[in-house]
């Protein structure tokens, strides 16, 4: 499965660039996310419980690699996933341009694979389940940047 | 497979169904003919945690039909709905949708309620009740609400439903004079999910021009997804085949983002949308314009 697409995030790029490697952040970004904690080497492993419609939120844990990191322009992430129903493994790159304002237009593209059951019972709803997730978590982000900025940028609102 | 267990409720009144959604909410789901949940709960996919049966809660099973449309209970089986001539005549392209769904035997079971709350981005029934502006009656225990079609579908299964709340009656207005409706979709077999469909509604002036266009596509997004470029197009104008094929193509290129599996790419799911497209608007202007002669 691939996921493609665009989204501007309303803040500096030096400063989502910092939050992409904040896991206190990033937590609270992924949908369904209960834990998440920085190990070596950018590694990053964590809990989410992930359920759309009629699939009961079930457990998955996650590993997420970032490598080759070019700040604060682009960086790639392995990620792996392993639950009951299911499990996704693949990678993904991003890209972040400074737009016009002072916002950032965030860029990316993942070539994941997911199998088990989920994938047995669900397959034509994968796409719409990941780009539903991917908008989820990327609104989140956004906010996330909101509170960034408004906290820690000196008064701006 | 077998379901993981659960606790079975299977009240025998609408209001012993509302106490127990209000009692148990989140951890409850409401079976209401179960020919998506069951499965699921096969899979062990879906766990709830409660089941709450409508089947015996008849009250929840009827057809009407009066001056401002029809009106059916959420647990009106869809096989009874297609072979209803009172629903034939009330809410033609409802009538002329049911056959699309599934098989014989899952309409059999299936509800009209059931069909909608669950919200599958592949179902004809969300994109019928968008097209036709249908309303929804709501209930909890301690209020009640309308819910327009366009304010329901929220998502991918995804609707405006909170946890205490059940629906309860679909209201479909009656079609004005002059108009005119169509249903098509492509599965790769009859019964299988489709990869695209379109319900279309159209309604014209005495002039014949398009005086309201209402498209709704299934399957080509998270929920049913209203064609308002398309519609945009054609409002105000009297219909030529330009006009239709630009419609087509608006509705394939600027109001979807299609989804891809193994069965379809998002380019054939366009692809199919613009065809489809083009085939209801072209059916349904024909039927207008034979009501209006």
């Amino acid at each position: 499965m691939i996921v493609v697409g665009a989204f501007t995030l309303q803040g500096p790029r030096g400063v989502v660039w910092d939050l992409l490697h904040d896991p206190d952040v990033l937590v609270k970004t992924l949908p369904g996310g209960e834990r998440l904690i920085r190990g070596a080497d950018d590694t990053y492993e964590g809990v989410m419980r992930v359920g759309v419609g009629p699939v009961t939120a079930a457990e998955f844990s996650v590993t997420v690699r970032l490598r080759d990191k070019v700040p604060p322009e682009r960086l790639h992430m392995d990620v792996d996933g392993k639950g009951g129903i299911g499990f996704t493994r693949g990678t993904a790159a991003v890209e972040l341009v400074e737009q016009a304002g002072g916002a950032t237009l965030m860029k990316y593209r993942a070539e994941l694979l997911v199998g088990g059951r989920i994938a047995a019972v669900g397959q034509r709803l994968l796409d719409a389940a990941a780009k539903h997730m991917t908008r989820l978590g990327l609104e989140a982000l956004n906010r996330e940047l909101q509170a960034r900025l408004a906290g820690g940028g000196g008064g701006a609102s | 497979m077998k379901p993981a267990s659960f606790v079975y409720h299977r009240p025998a009144t609408l209001d012993e169904a509302l106490a127990l959604l209000a009692d148990h909410g989140g951890d409850a789901k409401p079976l209401a003919g179960g020919q998506s949940l069951i499965p699921a709960m096969n899979f062990r996919l879906a766990r709830p945690a409660i089941l709450i049966d409508l089947d015996r809660v008849r009250e929840l099973a009827f057809m009407t039909a009066g001056p401002d449309g029809l009106r059916l209970g959420a647990m009106t089986r869809q096989r009874d709905v297609e072979r209803s001539p009172l629903a034939a005549r009330a809410a033609p392209l409802l009538h002329e949708t049911l056959p699309f769904i599934a098989h014989p035997q899952i309409r059999n079971r299936g509800t009209i309620g059931g069909s909608l709350a669950h919200a599958d981005p592949a179902a004809e029934l969300p994109a019928v009740a968008l097209a036709l502006d249908a309303r929804l009656h709501v209930r909890r225990r301690d209020g009640a609400r309308w819910i327009p079609a366009a304010e329901f579908f929220t998502g991918l299964f995804a609707t405006a439903l909170t946890p205490e709340e059940l629906l309860v009656e679909v209201a479909v207005p009656a079609p004005p004079a002059h108009s005119g409706w169509a249903f098509e979709e492509v599965a790769r077999r009859h019964g299988d999910y489709a990869l695209v469909g379109v319900a279309a509604a159209v309604t014209l002036d005495s002039q014949g021009r398009c005086e309201r266009v209402r498209l709704a596509l299934l399957s080509v997004g998270e929920g049913p997804v209203l064609a308002a470029q398309a519609a945009g197009l054609l409002v105000g104008q009297v219909p030529s085949a330009d006009l239709i094929r630009a419609a087509a193509d608006a509705a394939a290129t600027s109001d979807i983002d299609p989804p891809g599996d193994i069965h379809a790419s998002p380019a054939y799911r366009r692809q199919l949308a613009a065809v489809l497209t083009r085939r209801a608007l072209t059916r349904s202007l024909e039927r207008a314009h034979e009501k209006a002669t």
